[in-house]
């Protein structure tokens, strides 16, 4: 296993998507400072404060951009393979069909925390630059955990985005199967319902922002039926589909 | 000799379509064997079953002498492989790509990729990014990908397809060195005769799906027959005359005037005065020997081979 994370690690060597995903996950800090100089411009008195920021930007990564650019990379992950017609090469190895998915698992869950850390990292250094205020250990630790938490939860609902990569061996239908998902999160927004939809449930779980009608543990349970559900119908498929 | 790989009633349905059709192949150790048929027969199709890549609708595989199905991880550790195009991870280089294989194959030995590449001559390149080779580097680098490991059993299949006939020698020279200096068994697929004829110990005929004939290539030179060849102005007068003034009967009208005669050898000039007695132009005469390829459409029934 540690041979497959590592040839896995190697195959993104060079790899134009990981620089290309870094200025993704710089795209929600950005925006919550360009928002901030606007702000800025027009009650140049009101402070702006350091836990603030860190919360709108993980509410625009984990509903907005995160959805879509894990998404990218999920698919980019897993359909290369296809792509560039190296899985039959894997499986002749032989490497075993549940332990290409686990590394390949590996690798993403390492991928999407290190786009977190750089979410984070840059909300950190911009807002230094721009001077907000109220910074503590506390607000730090405090937000560094919200962004992990989230960026987890999102990292086990990759399950589906993987399903239907495998089904269709293609990017185009991932991709507007991660658009879907991503409107189903702006059309919630203001609705309860968002506790029961996995993918925005995340960002109540991760920001403690449950509604009084759901208890906490229905959201939970959303996200794990659908990591779940998603796993199996992925290694299901996967374990008894022919390689062409 | 053992049998290296065995198929019976091995069958792949697509729909109703037979891809492949109740196929009983061996392959002897120590042979080169071809796996000849046209494009759409049947091979490529095979080799993925054998690989354990697609699986059977009926029949079993045995590699080695066990059971594809309960000992795959084990068999294919000992082979080494090529199907269709060879896929490489084009961002990285040629080295790269191969430590992928030698990490998750478990080769320890250090110099086992240069040693790999300078086999197939691609020692020189060491910063090359693959994305950037051409089409005939690909199909080396996918053998010194297959012999990486040291197998004992090599399946290329059509490891010369789209190469230019300098890449298609190199190839063959290649195959020829390794079947000698390793004692590898190999199976390589073609739809080129000529391709496999000068490498190949033993051929196995696929066509529709179906294994027509499998034969060593040394008991195939013994059928082929001989023929006298003349060519004439009237090839059906011509025939008629050499049942009647011969009692010829084996023989074959060809196109433009063609007519083949597997009797007689050695009669040529008395055939020659009797056609010409009859006003029979005769513009040429050949003692010639069935071609393997002249077999070869025989056998599937028409239609061109290569
Ligand atoms: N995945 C598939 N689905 C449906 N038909 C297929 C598939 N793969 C191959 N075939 C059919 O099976 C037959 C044999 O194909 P193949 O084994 O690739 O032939 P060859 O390698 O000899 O050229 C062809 O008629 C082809 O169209
Ligand atoms: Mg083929």
């Amino acid at each position: 296993m540690v041979n497959l994370v590592y040839t896995e690690l190697l195959k993104l060597k060079r790899a134009k998507m990981f620089m290309v995903s870094l200025i993704g996950a710089a795209a929600a800090p950005l925006m919550v400072f360009i928002g901030y100089l606007d702000y800025k411009a027009k009650k140049p008195d009101m402070p702006v404060l350091f836990s603030e920021a860190f919360s709108q930007t993980n509410l625009y990564v984990l509903l907005l951009i995160g959805t879509l650019l894990y998404g990218v990379i999920t698919a980019y992950l897993f359909n290369r393979e296809y792509v560039e017609d190296t899985l039959k090469n894997l499986l002749t190895i032989p490497v075993s069909k549940i332990s290409f998915i686990a590394s390949k698992l590996v690798l993403l869950f390492i991928w999407i925390l290190v786009l977190t850390l750089v979410a984070w990292g840059l909300t950190f250094i911009l807002g230094w630059i721009g001077q907000y205020e109220g910074l503590s250990a506390g607000v730090l630790l405090q937000s560094l955990k919200q962004f992990l938490i989230g960026g987890s939860l999102l990292f086990l609902l990759s399950t589906p985005t993987i399903f239907v990569t495998f089904l269709f061996k293609n990017y185009v239908p991932t991709i507007i199967f991660t658009a879907v998902i991503t409107m189903g999160n702006v059309a919630l927004a203001n609705r309860e319902y968002k506790a029961l939809y996995p993918w925005s449930a995340v960002h109540l779980i991760a920001d403690n922002g449950f509604v009084p009608e759901y208890p906490p543990l229905y959201s939970y349970a959303a996200i794990i039926a659908t990591a779940i559900i998603g796993l199996i119908a992925t290694i299901v498929y996967f374990k008894k589909a022919d390689i062409h | 000799m053992s049998a290296i790989i065995k198929t019976t009633h091995l069958t792949k349905a697509y729909g109703t379509q037979k891809a492949v059709d109740n196929l009983h192949m061996t392959v002897e150790q120590g042979q080169i064997y071809g796996f000849l048929g046209q494009n759409g027969a049947g091979k490529t199709t095979t080799i993925r079953m054998l690989l354990g890549l697609i699986k059977p609708t009926q029949g079993q595989i045995e590699i080695f002498g066990e059971n594809l199905l309960t000992k795959q991880k084990e068999i294919l550790r000992r082979v080494g492989s090529i199907v269709e195009f060879s896929g490489f991870y084009e961002n990285l280089t040629a080295r790269e790509n191969l430590l992928i294989n030698a990490k998750l194959m478990g080769v320890h030995k250090k110099n086992a990729i240069e040693e790999a590449l300078e086999i197939v001559g691609l020692q020189n390149e060491p910063a090359k990014l693959v994305g950037k080779y051409s089409l005939g580097m690909k199909q080396r680098l996918g053998i010194a990908r297959a012999i990486l490991h040291h197998p004992e059993l090599l399946i290329l299949d059509e490891p010369t397809n789209g190469l230019d006939p300098i890449g298609i020698k190199e190839i063959r020279k290649l195959i020829t060195t390794l079947a000698e200096e390793r004692k590898i068994t190999i199976l390589i697929s073609s739809h080129i005769l000529s391709e496999v004829e000068q490498l190949a110990d033993q051929i196995g005929i696929i066509h529709q799906g179906k294994l027509l004939e499998e034969i060593s290539f040394a008991e195939l030179r013994t059928r082929n027959r001989k023929f006298l060849e003349f060519q004439v102005s009237n090839d059906n007068k011509a025939a008629m005359l050499l049942e009647q003034r011969f009692d010829i009967f084996d023989y074959e009208v060809h196109d433009d005037g063609k007519i083949r005669v597997y009797s007689h050898i050695g009669q040529q000039g008395k055939i020659n005065k009797m056609l010409v007695e009859h006003d029979i132009e005769v513009s040429r005469i050949a003692l010639s020997e069935d071609r393997l390829e002249d077999y070869f459409i025989k056998l599937i029934g028409g239609g061109t081979i290569g």
